[in-house]
């Protein structure tokens, strides 16, 4: 009965109830889409990350963490680790890489470069480097060939098809250098990639760097990025002391730490406009108290209890919301899909593709996200209503009916 | 290419590797001792810089030493190259390094040649394939002698970023008379002139080496040979590394 | 009039005011906290790298060596030390070397810093995780990235071998003594950064006078236009190139610009919802008084009359609002802006692994009030219409007859 006397007061004054869930939905769906957006751009950072470089999961001999170095290698040619990784569920795809440094010089310049030994068909299935190469081919090819970023090709002045020799200092210490064709050139949303890293082939890396059948890393994309903790920790178990397991997160800290900045300033956003809104929501509500100052007292009068008048005031509040809620999140869910593709953002191009972002951003709208606003809602309503309900009950039954 | 007059064809029954062979032995043999002047030119300079230095070479062993004599402050810094390692000791703070990736496109003793090009020196035949694209009647600087023009081409596999080197090479002697360096798109990156022929020991020596990048305006290394001496008697223990820390 | 009626429903005119004292303040202090995080933002970022402003021998952003060099003479020490807006003046020298201790041998980046004025521009000294920075009056002391030091197996107080071709072509080097270890959040820098003295620099690249480049911090990233110009005046005739943060990160700018927007895109939802509430509070007065209106209207008044009548209310109460708004937001963001808060949670550790000040900052520029107090101005304007109108257009029969 409470929600029928609620839901009648509500539209008492449908135009007024009517600004007040425009209002509401405003607000709910101007943030939501924003957040969208925001996490759309989090979202593309971390994934760009992983498909650059990180994949979901590494694993590396024991020390590799804090010493990188050449020495630090699976010397089993990181037989156990694919083997387990075949056997575990959920693993989309497996690659063994082999990483080094050297210098890489053509006639007229030479820079220090990172060298990543890679299996071109496997590694397409984790990164996106083959799909970066926007000259040339991707290390195909008779030879010794190498992937150079188009920026460093240009600091080196030379192209695809030139040699450029690599010298490196080996596992045993030599030095030793040889010469390669640019296989293609990549560009990647990593700046810092395409002037510092130079791929080949996994066999000419291991003949380079001295390395025989050893290995530097295993990298694995899994199925869903949900599901990377309980592999990593099924992967470290099984492996045990023999290998390093990390995950993309604790390889790359960062992307984490913007993640958690949106979420947090997500929350300030949200309760900044539900203030915003229960200031609204409130005054309207006292506004109604004041009109039916006549009716409440009668009500008082024949028995209805102050409790329940709360209750009818705090739920009138609450349905209000509601529908606030109901017509922001539609609004909200429409937009999304209107964008369908994503925002253009070519502007910007410069500046957020040297943070892994692409200039068309996607709104990603997750299920967690409708949560937190309901739970907000809810909260505001319940306050907003706090002060016009305690009025209510303070009026005298006596001198209410009196009033006119 | 540098050539006043056209070329003439190449003569036949000449191998272009015999040709190079011979341009390698006018200039060392198995065991080489040189005592040499090198001076800097530079913009940079107010004066050229000149060191002084020695050099035993083992060309089979592709090992090489040198003991920097002068300036001062330079004097017993050694550099000791063991294929295709480069060590160097700096006496001044008793310490040897070797020469990492990084350091090997560096100016050797602030000159126009690197530290690669000490290490590369040494490969001159068994990296490259040679042509002999004809004979030039008169080559520039060296306008009285006729030479072969022979084509170094770096196997694909050769660690040399060089496209190619064409070297003029004196037919009746075997001297290397000039070679220009070029990268694979054709342009010329670096000039390397023999020049003061001497008869030493039956071989038709150039005292005069000069080096000059053609992308630096005002740049020259000259190295004047002093004292060269071809099969010198020189010892194994002189290619190690505690050579390297001995004093004269 | 207008005034009588305002205080006729005191209750009802103070959450009106309180609604629009409420927009004013959170608009004020959002738009200052956006000011002041991209202040930060700047200024994070420019004292990794190179200060605000940076002046360089010609060629040197491109080329990078000791041939591309700036003379640094009293001079203009003199005159860039009292540029305008200038807090920190640090002159560096960048080159390249060999390191060597007892047997491993590395390629690295030797960068020489005058150890006084370093601090003033970035955060280097801040940065040493064992030992020390370097001392003004030491002699040939060495800081080394972490990661360096383990390659080296160096500590504090080993001696190092530095070796490298000087400005004179002759061959440097000397012993330098390990005083601090350098943590640097970027890996290749860790890996490979060597820092010296300037004097010592100069010395051991017979260098003389010269510098590769001089770094510029600004009081204010808003100065900085001022201060390029300044700069460029005190170098004068000398051969020199002045860049700007602007031009050396424009991703950054742009990053600052996307930001921007958002918040703006935020603040506006917020305007309007909180528009929406004054329109209602307001609508909800005007339709309260309708038989007063028709009565009005009966005996004669003008229907534009009574609009501006309730017009000029609504425009006094949003007035009222705006005011006490200010005088609650502007103190409030200056004590803000000198007292910034300092952040909890997981970012911190991040943020500090930077090198950042993990602290919520707010900045108030000139002209951002203005820009507040016009727009919800402007939102109170357009929200007085809709009940102005209703009012005008009340019956006058029908409100004599609900007498």
């Amino acid at each position: 009965m409470i929600l029928r006397l609620a839901w009648r007061n509500a539209w008492r004054n449908p135009r007024r109830t009517g600004i007040l869930v425009v209002a509401v939905a405003v607000g709910i769906a101007g943030t939501l889409l924003t957040m969208a957006l925001n996490y759309g751009m989090v979202f593309q950072m971390v994934e760009t990350a992983i498909a650059t470089e990180l994949g979901h999961l590494q694993v590396h001999a024991p020390g590799f963490d804090a010493n990188p170095e050449l020495a630090v290698r699976l010397t089993d040619g990181g037989r156990k680790g694919l083997s387990t990784l075949d056997g575990l569920a959920g693993v989309r795809a497996v690659a063994r890489r082999v990483r080094g440094e050297g210098l890489l010089s053509s006639p007229r310049a030479s820079a220090g470069v990172r060298v990543i030994g890679i299996e071109p068909e496997r590694e397409a299935r984790i990164t996106r480097i083959a799909a970066s190469v926007t000259d040339g081919s991707y290390l195909d090819g008779v030879g010794r060939r190498v992937l150079v970023g188009e920026a460093l090709a240009e600091r080196l002045e030379v192209d695809v098809g030139d040699k450029v020799v690599l010298t490196v200092q080996d596992l045993a210490g030599e030095l030793t250098g040889e010469a390669l064709r640019i296989a293609g050139l990549f560009v990647t949303p990593s700046y810092e990639l395409d002037t510092s890293t130079v791929y080949l082939r996994l066999d000419d890396g291991q003949s380079l760097l001295g390395l025989g059948g050893s290995v530097s890393e295993i990298v694995a994309l899994a199925d869903r990025r949900s599901r990377v903790p309980a592999l990593r920790a099924r992967l470290a178990s099984e492996l045990g002391d023999g290998a390093e397991v990390r995950s993309w997160d604790e390889l790359q800290p960062v992307l984490v730490y913007l993640i958690e900045v949106f979420d947090q300033s997500a929350l300030i956003v949200y309760g900044a406009v539900f203030v915003a809104m229960a200031f609204g929501i409130a005054n309207v509500l006292l506004m109604t108290v004041y009109e039916r100052t006549r009716e409440i007292g009668i009500m008082r009068a024949v028995g209805f209890g102050r409790r329940a008048l709360v209750a009818t005031i705090v739920t009138e509040s609450l349905l209000v919301t509601a529908l606030g809620l109901g017509l922001g999140f539609a609004v909200a869910l429409a937009c999304v899909l209107w964008l369908g593709d994503g925002l253009d953002l070519s502007y910007f191009a410069e500046g957020l593709g040297r943070y892994g972002i692409t200039s068309r951003i996607v709104p990603v709208l997750r299920s967690g996200d409708f949560t937190a606003p309901v739970g907000v809602a809810i909260v505001t309503a319940v306050l907003a209503s706090a002060w016009p309900a305690w009025r209510a009950v303070r009026l005298r039954p006596a001198e209410a009916v009196r009033q006119t | 290419m540098a050539s006043a007059a056209p070329l003439e064809p190449p003569p036949e029954g000449v191998e272009a590797r015999d040709i190079a062979e011979r341009a390698e032995e006018a200039l060392r043999s198995e065991r080489t001792f040189l005592a040499a002047e090198m001076t800097v030119i530079s913009p940079r300079l107010t004066a050229p810089r000149v060191v002084a230095f020695e050099n035993w070479d083992d060309r089979p062993g592709r090992r090489s030493f040198i003991r920097i004599s002068a300036p001062a402050k330079d004097a017993d810094t050694t550099f000791l190259k063991l294929h295709p390692n480069l060590w160097m000791y700096v006496p001044r703070v008793e310490r040897t390094m070797r020469i990492p990736p990084s350091m090997m496109l560096q100016s050797w003793m602030g000159s126009d040649f690197t530290n690669d090009d000490l290490v590369k020196e040494s490969s001159s035949l068994d990296d490259y394939d040679h042509h002999l694209l004809g004979v030039d009647p008169s080559p520039e600087g060296h306008e009285g002698l006729r030479a072969y023009v022979v084509e170094y081409v770096p196997h694909e596999d050769a660690a040399v970023v060089w496209g190619r080197i064409v070297t003029w090479i004196e037919v009746e002697h075997g001297t290397p008379l000039r070679q220009e360096f070029y990268d694979e798109g054709g342009e010329r990156l670096r000039l390397m002139e023999f020049g003061e022929i001497e008869e030493v020991d039956g071989r038709y020596y150039p005292r005069s080496w000069t080096m000059r990048p053609l992308d630096k305006e005002g740049h020259e290394t000259r190295i004047h040979v002093r004292e060269v001496r071809f099969d010198a008697a020189i010892e194994d223990s002189v290619f190690t590394k505690r050579n390297l820390t001995k004093r004269r | 009039m207008a005034w009588r009626n305002v205080w006729r429903n005191p209750r009802r005119t103070a959450l009106t005011v309180a609604a629009t004292v409420f927009a004013v303040v959170l608009v004020m202090v959002a738009v200052a906290m956006g000011a002041g995080t991209h202040e930060k933002m700047i200024e994070d970022t420019v004292r990794v790298n190179a200060g605000h402003v940076q002046v360089s021998g010609p060629g040197y952003r491109a080329k990078r060596t000791l041939e591309q060099y700036l003379h640094f003479d009293d001079e203009v020490v003199r005159r860039l030390v009292r540029a305008e807006g200038a807090i920190g003046v640090a002159p560096r020298i960048t080159s390249f070397g060999l390191l060597s201790q007892d047997s491993a041998t590395r390629g690295v980046a030797v960068v020489g810093v005058d150890p006084l004025r370093e601090g003033s521009v970035t955060t280097l000294p801040g940065r040493v995780r064992e030992g020390r920075f370097l001392a003004p009056e030491g002699f040939r002391e060495i800081l080394l990235g972490g990661r360096l030091a383990r390659i080296l197996s160096a500590g504090v107080g080993d001696e190092v071998l530095l070796y490298s071709i000087a400005y004179s072509m002759e061959s440097a080097y000397e012993l330098f003594r390990v005083v601090g270890i350098l943590k640097l959040p970027e890996a290749t820098m860790d890996r490979s950064l060597a820092v010296i003295s300037l004097g010592d620099a100069q010395e051991f690249f017979v260098y003389g006078d010269r510098v590769s480049e001089i770094a510029i911090l600004a009081d204010d990233s808003d100065s900085v236009p001022v201060l390029a110009s300044a700069v460029q005046r005190a170098v004068g005739e000398r051969p020199a190139e002045v860049h700007t943060w602007r031009e050396s990160m424009p991703e950054l700018e742009q990053l600052i610009l996307l930001d921007d927007a958002g918040m703006y895109v935020m603040l506006a939802v917020l305007v309007v919802v909180v528009g929406f509430g004054i329109l209602n509070t307001i609508l909800m007065a005007v339709l309260e008084r309708k038989r007063e209106f028709g009565v009005v209207l009966a005996l004669g008044l003008k229907p534009r009359a009574i609009f501006t009548i309730v017009y000029l209310e609504s425009l006094l109460l949003a007035l009222v609002g705006l005011v006490i708004g200010l005088a609650i937001a502007l103190p409030l963001i200056l004590y803000l802006q000198a007292h910034p808060i300092a952040l909890a949670g997981d970012a911190v550790e991040a943020m500090e692994l930077f090198g950042i000040e993990p602290q919520a900052t707010w900045k108030l520029k000139p002209l951002n009030p203005l820009g507040s107090v016009l727009t919800i101005l402007g939102v109170a304007i357009v929200a007085a219409l809709y009940p102005a109108a209703k009012a005008s257009r009340a019956r006058p029969v029908e409100a004599l007859r609900s007498l």
